[in-house]
């Protein structure tokens, strides 16, 4: 035992030696500075914490100082977005939303250099050759090339590593399978079985014919022209038709349209399904479908989804049931960002309103009709935003619902809401932000009860800011890459409800997702080789401490 | 009197201006804005601007200030930026179920209190007080989401017995409030979370009762109708209690007051649509007109019934004399 300390002993000397005197190798730069994660407070997310905590851990490997700085919410979402100067790395999310089925959305917006200034380019990469990648696959119509180009684009990322991607997480659902059919739900790619056609095709086993679902946080106003975050949404898809919705494949697909086709790269037809009605009785025109793509269009009166209409040059009748949309510059994800992302809204109510607000400062979204009329499966019946909200199927529907109801209960209290799904006040848990193993645990206590997990589109990660050096430079950021041990932050942070990530796109989508992606960060889990990285790119340990390459002085200062 | 009353209320104006003012520049000193809510994609500086200039918050402070302040003259409180309907309807809605769930909780504790307080002053130094004094004590220590937790877990996960939040059953529609206050659902809902109240709440009133009912016991009336003969019952209950009540009811009313705002906790436990909930939700979400008037009115019921209490111990009590009058 004597023998062995001494030999760790005389190692450790030997090795503080190397650490003390490699100035006469390679000579240094300034120290860098300590570095700082913002993060949401434990409170709000234990994952992403704990993730940040362990990543931050594994960093000091290297000669960093990097601690791990929580901040509550709007702060958080205020510096990160508005202050891009200020921070040096924070975590941050990308939800999953059946919009996002087509990578365009995320592919485009997240690093491309028209999006640095104040776009969704956070970490503002700015590169050219990614600009020609995004911009290519948002223009090539034919499905194969444009999987090739996507995938490229991916393995592009991988090279430059601006984020260090950490896990794609899985959707946690359970409800009670002695009220529902567990065969009539549909599996959507990157959703799971809480979706929409789930609760278009969801049949009772018992008299019970009311799906109760819940939510965390209450939604805010219902209105086609507004995004009511997630929970809302599950609520507005089902009241407002859409052209087109995204199907449970991923791929868009004809819903109030009969027929969508593309005989140009930059037209669109159109053809309406006939006889359908309005909630309140009214028929839905055509004029109805020209009006719900021109209206978010409307000065600046629909802030949220003006985006999603701005690449539309025109739009005509070319008969009694059929338009055209002329687009300004070809957009291979034009189906799924639009036409199965807008509502169809009644012109006869929404005319006017929009007439109304001409001379207002207050926009569409801040308008809520008493009962709100849509066309779709599903109408509203009675709506406390933070209470609960009512639906009743629409038996004029062409696909009426097998349930009578479907409820949705605002409960800010998650244990609450365990309790509630035992005892049947809930039969559908579609909201879950605790920890995993109480749901487990729950399941296994209760036979009547099925969890349902499926992997989500969207990701967490860890964003460098390239705005800071030495967070511009590559070898840097592969280095801190290398060292994220996404297993373990999936198996311990996450209670194994995630799987690593190296991609903004989720293995979810399997025809778009680069297989093997996550295995392939450069020197994953290799210290020897991410200190080598760094070494070659001129980076010296001095007394433990990392200093840039020679010549380089630290001028950017610590995170306050 | 009528120059105390009139400086009462004056009082009562000042403190409502300066709550007003701090309420105006709190939410504004708060970091991010409304608009942070929204972050997606398709979010650009322009849609912010956008969402800013429909919330009315491109103005300057100056201006949004006197704006502010005009609008509460006209007691009007905006619109909420998240929920769209207007916050006095807002308010209006979640008012009364806050006040039932006061009310009810604090009658139930005060009504428990001041028997127990009355009765363990009464039997001074036994194994009952042993017990009981500890354990009103850690009922009031107890936090109030762990006392409502406690009770969920008890008897509505494991039992059944009782729903586990909201104030009505999935899906139910009460059609007015009327109805609503009338259903046996609405009580069923709020027998949990007014449980939890009082249990928190019944620790003042039983301590405060119990000292005071002590000094009362210890004074000659008390001796003399003793030695008149009268009942042990008569002398505790009608003698001396009805002289010890005095502080407690001051309690009350601050109690009341307090409460209103301080349901916070309880209110998300269980869901219960009060203003606590509307004001947390509010402040969560950066919902100023909504959180503002929330905060309004919390702070306005404290302040007025701060007054009430004030004014009712002097007409309670002749002992206290209004400085004005000497």
């Amino acid at each position: 035992m004597k023998c062995l300390g001494l030999f760790a002993g005389l190692a450790a000397l030997s090795l503080s030696a190397v650490h003390a005197q490699p100035a006469h190798a390679q000579p240094a730069g300034d120290a860098v500075r300590p570095l700082v994660i913002l993060a949401q407070p434990q409170a709000a997310s234990p994952q992403e914490f704990q993730s940040a905590e362990m990543t931050a851990e594994a960093w000091k490997q290297l000669g960093l100082k990097v601690s791990v700085r929580p901040l509550p919410g709007q702060q958080f979402s205020q510096i990160v977005w508005y202050e891009r100067n200020r921070w040096d790395m924070t975590t941050w999310q990308m939800v999953g939303r059946p919009e996002r089925s087509d990578p365009d959305e995320l592919t485009y917006n997240l690093f491309v250099s028209a999006n640095i200034a104040n776009g969704y380019n956070l970490v503002g990469l700015n590169s050219p050759e990614y600009d020609r990648l995004a911009q290519a696959q948002r223009e090539e119509l034919d499905l194969t090339k444009r999987q090739a180009l996507i995938r490229e684009v991916q393995e592009y990322i991988n090279t430059q590593q601006p984020y260090g991607f950490m896990v794609h997480p899985k959707n946690l659902v359970a409800f009670n399978q002695t009220v529902w059919d567990a065969s009539s739900m549909k599996v959507q790619a990157g959703i799971g079985v809480r979706n929409f056609w789930t609760w278009i095709n969801l049949k009772p086993l018992t008299a019970q014919k009311d799906v109760i679902v819940n939510s965390v946080s209450p939604p805010t106003n219902l209105s086609p022209f507004n995004i009511p975050g997630a929970q809302g949404s599950w609520a507005t898809e089902l009241v407002w038709d859409r052209l087109m919705r995204i199907g449970p494949d991923g791929l868009p697909q004809p819903w109030a349209a009969e027929s969508v086709t593309r005989p140009t790269p930059t037209t669109v037809d159109v053809v309406l399904r006939q006889n359908m009605k309005w909630h309140d009785g009214q028929p839905v025109t055509i004029d109805d479908a020209v009006f719900s793509l021109e209206a978010p269009g409307y000065g600046d009166k629909s802030p949220m989804y003006r985006p999603f209409v701005s690449n539309i040059a025109k739009v005509e009748t070319t008969g009694p049931w059929s338009l055209r949309i002329t687009l300004k510059r070809p957009d291979a994800a034009f189906l799924v960002s639009s036409l199965a992302k807008l509502n169809l809204a009644p012109k006869h109510i929404w005319a006017p309103i929009f007439e109304d607000l001409k001379n207002k400062p207050e926009t569409a979204e801040s308008i809520m009709e008493k009962v709100p009329v849509g066309s779709g499966p599903f109408k509203f019946v009675s709506v406390k935003l933070t209470e609960q909200i009512v639906l009743e199927a629409n038996p004029d529907h062409w696909a009426k619902p097998r349930v009578n109801r479907w409820i949705m209960r605002i409960q800010p209290n998650i244990e609450a809401t365990l309790g509630a799904l035992k005892s049947g006040e809930i039969n559908f848990l579609t909201d879950y932000t605790g920890d995993p193993e109480l749901l487990t645990r729950l399941v296994k206590s209760t036979p009547d009860i099925k969890l349902s997990d499926s992997l989500d589109i969207g990701f967490r990660f860890l964003a460098y800011n390239e705005r800071r050096p030495p967070f511009n430079d590559v070898a840097f950021r592969r280095a801190l890459s290398a060292l994220i041990d996404r297993d373990a932050i999936a198996e311990d942070a996450y209670g194994g409800a995630a799987v690593p990530a190296n991609s903004w796109i989720s293995p979810a989508l399997a025809f778009w997702a680069e297989p093997g992606i996550d295995k392939k960060v450069p020197g994953l889990g290799n210290v020897e080789a991410a200190r080598k990285m760094l070494k070659d790119a001129g980076y010296v340990v001095i007394n433990g401490e990392l200093h840039y390459p020679a010549g380089v002085k630290e001028t950017t200062p610590v995170y306050q | 009197m009528a120059r105390h009353l009139l400086g009462r209320l004056g009082h009562l104006v000042l403190v409502l201006w300066v709550v007003t003012t701090l309420t105006f520049v709190m939410f504004r000193l708060m970091p991010g804005d409304p608009t942070l809510n929204f972050l997606s994609p398709s979010f650009s500086q322009e849609t912010r601007a956008a969402l800013l200039k429909g919330f009315g918050l491109d103005r300057s402070l100056g201006e949004q200030y006197l704006i502010y302040l005009r609008n509460l003259l006209h007691g009007e409180l905006g619109q909420s930026f998240l929920q769209g309907k207007s916050v006095v309807a807002l308010l209006a809605e979640a008012l009364p179920n806050t006040i039932i769930l006061t009310l009810v909780s604090l009658c139930a504790a005060y009504a428990f209190g001041i028997v127990a307080g009355a009765f363990l002053a009464f039997r001074r130094g036994g194994v009952v007080e042993a017990v009981a004094i500890p354990s009103a004590l850690a009922t009031r220590a107890a936090p109030e989401f762990w006392l409502g937790m406690l009770l969920l877990a008890g008897l509505a996960f494991q039992t059944g017995l009782f729903p586990t939040g909201g104030a009505l059953s999935p899906g139910a529609e009460a059609g007015s409030f009327g109805a609503m206050l009338i259903s046996r659902d609405y009580w069923w809902h709020l027998i949990l979370p007014a449980l939890t109240l009082t249990l928190y709440l019944q620790g003042l009133p039983l301590l405060l009762m119990r000292a005071t009912m002590l000094e009362v016991l210890n004074d000659e009336f008390i001796v003399m109708a003793r030695m008149k003969g009268l009942s042990r019952w008569s002398v505790v209950m009608r003698h001396a209690a009805r002289n010890a009540l005095l502080p407690v009811a001051t309690a009350f009313a601050l109690g009341l007051g307090a409460s209103v705002g301080g349901n916070v906790v309880v209110e998300t436990v269980f869901a219960w649509p009060g203003i606590g909930r509307v004001l947390v939700q509010a402040v969560q979400s950066a919902d100023y007109p909504l959180a503002q008037g929330a905060f309004l009115l919390i702070a306005f019921v404290l302040v007025v019934m701060n007054t009430v209490a004030d004014l009712a111990y002097a007409a309670l009590d002749p002992r206290v004399s209004v400085g004005a009058q000497r």
